[in-house]
Order: structure tokens, then C-alpha cells, then sequence
């Protein structure tokens, strides 16, 4: 059996975007690109976003951390 | 002279972007020359952002979308923005940030390091000596099919009736088969994914299900059957990984690949409970 651990390092453009576009802390900056609620879709791995929105103002908004949502 | 020196600050209008929180002062020096970005901290109360500097204009609600299409731009930013905070993560314990998360200014920035304080200080006293690590799930079809027709009894006793019957009579028990053989499939696809989320879990602290992502997007021939994240004691990272291990040889010839990485950043593990009020 090769080594099953892949260092994060080493990973691919795939796992790398499955957090950073997905996960993390949102919070309301002065101007946040609510990655959170966009539709990802991906061809190959081009990666379009549909709807990418720009809030301002949006200081004391709910926020969330780890989203989960159902495809 | 001065006009022109007007105009090319309003061309290079600058905002702040944040990669992540930690409460350990960061030594930056190795992550800028590893990735040639100019980063910094900005604290607030023994809480440190680390930032960069980014041009405007690239994140502009226009821009960001045409940006974000782009493969070059995307995944130029992204390894740059995981690329610094696993730079931060060596030393420290971080709260990791989604990719373009902005601020005008400092003080924005500190403002928001003030009211989110307690959110801040409460993770990072959670994630203390732990790194998340994630495991995903894929199935060859076809390695499980032929796996399924050489082990399942029904399925052979089936294979034997149709052997020796007529030919009317063999055309249903092939469907009949063919029905049998997708049942057992689904039941087999769940039982594996459950038994190893299940005994993957028991070595974690936290663990949480993903999105599974589509062969389009993973561009295998396989399709992801469990898409999952761990958060794991440093000290438990090796017998974890033993029953990555396990599984792997377990499952093999039912067709199961696992792909396990990690140290990540804790994205699927931080969470702000309060807004603002």
C-alpha cells in the first residue's frame, strides 16, 4: 500500500478549493464577497461562480462560520 | 508630477485582505519569501490579523466575478491565500478566513478584531493542538460490481438459475438480477461510507459531512462517495492515519480509494456564534 497522506501542501487546486471558496469564517468586512452563498460550478476544474455578491455596510449582519448547505 | 502621482494612486487604490486571526505574534518573514506577497499583522488587544495588501480594483464586484472565472487568478490567490495561512498555522493556532474577506482600513479591521473578540478567543481555545484533516471517499463501479458478482450468494444462485433455464425464462432473472445487483450496490455504497465515517469519527474530536463534488469537478473516473473532515489531537494524527490505512486495505477490492490530507487550516471547525447586537 503507498502512504495515504497527501500533505495539504501537495494538494490539489481541487481540495485547496473545496475550503478556502467553501469554508472558513465569514464575516462582514467592509466589503464581503459572499462566497458563502454561491452556487459552485465547476466544469473540469474551471471554476465559474455564479452569483457573486458584494455587500457594503453590512456591519452587524449574521454570520456564520463552516457552512453547510445542501446541494 | 503631482497630478500623475494622483492618478496612479487612484489606479492602484489598495485594500486590506485578511487570511486569518491568531493570538501568537506571526513571524511573517519566511511566508513572503516563499510566496513573494507582502504580508503583515494587525493587532488589536493580543490578537493578531494577518493581512495583505491587495489592489481594489481585482475584488471589485465586476472584477471578482470575471477574477474568479479565471483559472490563472483563482488559483494564484488561493494557494496564496492557504499558502499563508498554513505559513501562520507552523507556529501558531489560527482562525481561518474564507478566501477575499476585505477591509478599507486598519481601523475597520480592528474594529471587527474588537467585536468579534470573544468568538475569536473562544475557537482558538478549542482548536488548541488540533489540525483538521480530511478524508474523501471514492468508488469504482466496476471494481465493486465485479467484487459483488464473485462474493454475494443471491447473486450467484441467480447466475446458476440462469444457466439452465429457458431463454424466456433467463431474460427475467437477468433483470432480476440486474434489480438485486443495484440494491446491493446502494446498501454496500451507504454501509462502507457509514463504517468508515463511523470508525474515522471515533479517533476525532469533531468530523462533519461535505458536499460530495461532482466527477466533473474532480475529474476522476471514480465517484466520491464521502466527503468528510476531521478535527484530530495532534497526538492522535498517526492512529488516525492507521485507520485510513485500515480502511483502505479493508475496502480496496470493493473498489474504495481514500484520499486523506491534512494538516489543514481548521475551516470546517471555526465558528462565530454571536453577531453583532
Amino acid at each position: 500500500m503507498d502512504n495515504v497522506v497527501i500533505s495539504s501542501k501537495n494538494a490539489t487546486l481541487l481540495e485547496v478549493l473545496d475550503r478556502v471558496l467553501d469554508k472558513g469564517v465569514v464575516i462582514s468586512g467592509d466589503i464581503v464577497i459572499s462566497v458563502a452563498n454561491v452556487d459552485l460550478v465547476y466544469l473540469g476544474l474551471k471554476v465559474l461562480l455564479s452569483s457573486v455578491e458584494t455587500m457594503e455596510g453590512m456591519r452587524g449582519a449574521p454570520m456564520s462560520g463552516a457552512n453547510e448547505e445542501p446541494t | 508630477m503631482d497630478k500623475r502621482e494622483g492618478n496612479r494612486q487612484n489606479n492602484l487604490s489598495m485594500c486590506i485582505y485578511l487570511y486569518c486571526v491568531t493570538d501568537k505574534m506571526p513571524s511573517l518573514e519566511r511566508i513572503e519569501k516563499d510566496f513573494g506577497a507582502k504580508v503583515y499583522s494587525v493587532s488589536w488587544n493580543n490578537l493578531y490579523a494577518v493581512v495583505g495588501s491587495v489592489p481594489e480594483d481585482e475584488f471589485s464586484k465586476e472584477n471578482l466575478k470575471k477574477n474568479l472565472g479565471d483559472m490563472e487568478w483563482l488559483e494564484t490567490r488561493v494557494r496564496i491565500h492557504e499558502g499563508v495561512i498554513e505559513g501562520v498555522m507552523k507556529n501558531a493556532c489560527v482562525i481561518p478566513f474564507k478566501l477575499a474577506t476585505l477591509f478599507n482600513t486598519e481601523d475597520n479591521l480592528k474594529a471587527m478584531l474588537e467585536e468579534y473578540s470573544l468568538d475569536i478567543k473562544t475557537n482558538l481555545r478549542d482548536l488548541e493542538g488540533k489540525e483538521e484533516w480530511g478524508v474523501k471517499i471514492y468508488l469504482s463501479m466496476e471494481m465493486l460490481k465485479d467484487a459483488l458478482l464473485k462474493q454475494d450468494e443471491g447473486l450467484s444462485a441467480i447466475d446458476t438459475e440462469i444457466c439452465s433455464a429457458s431463454a424466456g425464462k433467463a431474460f427475467f432473472l437477468k433483470k432480476k438480477k440486474e434489480g438485486l445487483l443495484s440494491t446491493i450496490i446502494n446498501e454496500r455504497i451507504n454501509g462502507y461510507g457509514q463504517d468508515s465515517f463511523e470508525r474515522l469519527s471515533k479517533q476525532s474530536i469533531r468530523s462533519c459531512i461535505n458536499k460530495i463534488l461532482p466527477k466533473e469537478v474532480t475529474e476522476r473516473q471514480e465517484d466520491m462517495i464521502l466527503n468528510a473532515a476531521f478535527l484530530i489531537e495532534k497526538e492522535g494524527v498517526s492512529s488516525f492515519v492507521a485507520v485510513v490505512d485500515s480502511l483502505k486495505m479493508q475496502y480496496h477490492e470493493s473498489g474504495l480509494f481514500f484520499d486523506c490530507t491534512g494538516p489543514w487550516p481548521p475551516y470546517n471547525f471555526v465558528s462565530f456564534q454571536s453577531s453583532a447586537i
